[in-house]
This record gives structure tokens, C-alpha cells and sequence, in this order.
């Protein structure tokens, strides 16, 4: 038997393993992904304000019926919610006239908020009305919820939402790192979105203010004492999704001025 | 918040996860210049008449090697869009040469390791629904010592 002759020597490259940058590889992807979620997201957006107005108060009551039925459970404060009301159908029977039926949810939590939700139903959160001083500021802030009712805000909200639930859930499972940061890259898009729908829903709201009480006093009041108040923390919804409190003010005292309505007393609540 | 924890372990895994490969790397290319005396081939013939085996005996080695939260994300993002993973190719390499390595510790002062094989396998794959990803890479084979 011959033997060859073994010299042992160590490979001067490592074919195994491609030389390359894995920060470079790992921005150029999830760019990637970043980009083509926000594009079907946005396409997919425009098909939903597209369908909207094709949509009947009549069908959107029929379609959300189970929000109503989960918030008539319990009305915890009835004194309370028996005075939204009627205000809330004062200002929907001289004023706004929306066809809708509107009904006023109160709901313990110490967010800073209230909510138009689908088919009519407005939920007022209880750290609101704690903060509520006057009449007009209360009034003026159903309003503002009327408004989204009016541009049917309500509804493109909810339908992106369902949109972006929908991709990520089919991409990456619904508890996933990946569809957590498309989902951050996603609500900051959304965010300049929903700033002009409550710039719509405001100059909605200080008309009906106007239309209620003859004058347009205690609209700014409620975001005037929010912003004298400290940094709201990380958990101040209210303060995320709606434009800053200053920005604000002075966008609705430039409405006042070019409508040319007046601040006269206020009314308590 | 998620974010900011999302980012704080991306960096992390990146950073750890660099630093453990560089180290490793290091280590393996040192034992490998040191251990290069022994041969370790896949030939099933010993390339010596049989009267001069002095003894055979199996050796083995075996690595566990886990994935990092950086690396994990890369394969992720890289089953959507195909293509090789890099991120991966530097780990399985690794826990091969590694369990060679181990291997070739264990034949002590033996002349050449014959018939070696390597195989891999994926641990704790299903483990909390969520993979913890590692890999598993055992070397094995037949350590012969010749007489002189």
C-alpha cells in the first residue's frame, strides 16, 4: 500500500462565511420593509377614505351595534351622564343636526380624553371631567367630537387600524418584534394624519360652540390650563395623538379672529 | 417604551453578540494552529498496515452555539425577503470548527483521527412557543495511535 504524503495547514480564507456587514444588511432590509408597509398601508388608507363615504349612518350603526352594547352595561355615574346628555343633545338639535343618534358613555380611567367611537356612541373619560371647569369647555370639547363625526374621522381611523392589524398579523404572527417596529414606524406616519383631523374637528367644534351659546368663550380654556400643567408622562394619550396644547390655543384663536366671534361669560357645569 | 426596550436589547445582542464571535474566532484559530500536528480526514481506510495500530477508539465533540436577538432579527427579516442568511453562516460555522476542536481534544496523543463526520441539530427549537435558537454541532470519529 503507498501512502501520500499529508502536509497539515490551515485554509488561508473561510469559503463558509461571506464577509459582510450586518448592520448595512439589517438597515437595508428592514428599510425595505418599513417602506413597503407604508406604501399598501397608505394605498390601502386611500381605499378606506374612498369606501367612507359610501357607507350610511344607517349601515356604520348596524356594523358597530356590539360598541353600544358594551358600553351599556354599566353607566357608573348617572347624575353625570344624564347632564352630558342633555347638553350633548342640545348642541345635536339647534347645532350640529348630524344624522346620527349620539350617546354618551362615561368610563373610570384617569386618561385626559374622550372618544368618538363607531355608530354614535361618545365615551368621556372620567380624568376629563375632572379637569372640565365650565359649561362651554365641556361643550366645546363634544363638539370637537361631533366634528369627528362629521368628517367621519371615526371611521379612517378605524379602518387603518384594522389595515395595519391585518399586515402585520398575516406577516409576522400577532406577537412579534418585527411587526412591532413597523408598527412605531407606522403610527408616527399616522400621527401628522390624525393632527388635521383634529384641526378639522376644532374649527368644527368652535362653530357649534358658536351656534350654542352665541359666543365661543371657554374653547381654549381646557388646553390652556393642559399645557400650565407639568410634563403629562409617557402614558399622556391625549397629549400624543393631539396637536401640542400651544400649537393649538393659537390655532383656535386664529379661527376666532378670522370668523370674527366674540368670548363672552361662562356658564358652570 | 416597547421601543426603546426593542432597541436597548438590538443593541445589546449586537454588541455581545460581536464581541463573543470576535473572542471565539480568536480561540479557534489558535487551538487550530496548535492541534495542526493531528490529522482529522473523512478517509474510512487507515493509510497504515494493520500491524502497526497501537489502538482505535471513538472521539467525539459536540458545541451548542445560540443566536443573538441581532442576528435572530436579520434571519427574520431575511425569510421575507429570501436570500442567503449570512447572519448564520458565521455561527454554524463556528460550532463546527469548534466541535472538531473538541473532538481532537479528546484523541489526546493520537496520530490521525480517520472517518470523521459531522452533523448538526437544532435545540430547544419549540421551546415556549417562541425558538430560543441554538445549534447543536457534534464531530466524531476514529482516533488511531501507531506504533512507532
Amino acid at each position: 500500500m503507498t501512502t501520500m504524503k499529508y502536509t497539515p495547514r490551515q485554509p488561508d480564507t473561510n469559503v463558509n462565511v461571506t464577509p459582510t456587514s450586518p448592520l448595512k444588511d439589517f438597515f437595508v432590509l428592514s428599510g425595505a420593509l418599513l417602506a413597503i408597509a407604508v406604501a399598501v398601508f397608505f394605498l390601502l388608507g386611500f381605499a378606506v377614505d374612498f369606501v367612507i363615504p359610501y357607507i350610511s349612518q344607517e349601515t356604520e350603526k348596524k356594523m358597530f351595534a356590539i360598541f353600544g352594547n358594551m358600553a351599556e352595561k354599566k353607566a357608573a355615574f348617572p347624575e353625570k351622564q344624564r347632564k352630558l346628555q342633555a347638553l350633548l343633545d342640545t348642541i345635536q338639535r339647534d347645532c350640529a343636526k348630524l344624522p346620527y343618534e349620539f350617546k354618551v358613555h362615561i368610563k373610570e380611567a384617569d386618561t385626559i380624553n374622550a372618544l368618538a367611537m363607531p355608530g354614535g356612541h361618545i365615551i368621556v373619560f372620567t380624568g376629563l371631567l375632572d379637569k372640565v371647569a365650565s359649561e362651554n369647555e365641556l361643550a366645546y370639547i363634544l363638539s370637537h367630537e361631533l366634528g369627528h363625526y362629521a368628517n367621519r374621522d371615526h371611521l379612517r381611523g378605524l379602518g387603518r387600524a384594522l389595515i395595519f392589524m391585518t399586515i402585520s398579523a398575516a406577516l409576522f404572527g400577532t406577537d412579534s418584534s418585527i411587526g412591532n417596529m413597523v408598527g412605531h414606524g407606522l403610527s408616527i406616519s399616522e400621527m401628522s394624519f390624525s393632527r388635521k383631523q383634529e384641526k378639522n374637528a376644532d374649527e368644527f367644534g368652535l362653530v357649534m360652540l358658536n351656534c350654542t351659546y352665541g359666543h365661543v368663550g371657554g374653547a381654549t380654556d381646557f388646553f390652556f390650563r393642559m399645557s400650565k400643567e407639568k410634563d403629562p408622562g409617557i402614558f399622556g394619550h391625549y397629549f400624543s395623538s393631539h396637536p401640542e396644547n400651544q400649537d393649538r390655543i393659537n390655532n383656535i384663536n386664529l379661527l376666532i379672529k378670522a370668523m370674527g366671534l366674540k368670548k363672552e361669560k361662562l356658564k358652570a357645569f | 417604551m416597547d421601543l426603546i426596550i426593542f432597541l436597548i436589547l438590538l443593541a445589546l445582542g449586537y454588541t455581545a453578540g460581536t464581541i463573543a464571535e470576535k473572542s471565539h474566532y480568536r480561540s479557534i484559530e489558535k487551538r487550530e494552529r496548535d492541534l495542526l500536528r493531528l490529522p482529522a480526514i473523512t478517509m474510512k481506510r487507515i493509510p497504515y498496515s494493520v500491524g502497526r495500530i497501537q489502538s482505535a477508539t471513538m472521539v467525539h465533540g459536540s458545541v451548542v452555539i445560540s443566536v443573538d436577538y441581532f442576528k435572530r432579527l436579520l434571519a427574520k427579516l431575511r425569510n421575507i425577503f429570501g436570500g442567503t442568511i449570512k447572519s448564520y453562516e458565521s455561527l454554524v460555522d463556528r460550532a463546527r470548527r469548534e466541535a472538531i476542536l473538541r473532538m481532537k481534544e479528546m484523541a489526546g496523543n493520537a496520530n490521525i483521527i480517520v472517518n470523521v463526520r459531522i452533523e448538526t441539530a437544532t435545540i430547544g427549537k419549540n421551546a415556549h412557543r417562541k425558538g430560543v435558537g441554538c445549534i447543536e454541532a457534534i464531530a466524531y470519529g476514529t482516533a488511531v495511535v501507531v506504533k512507532k
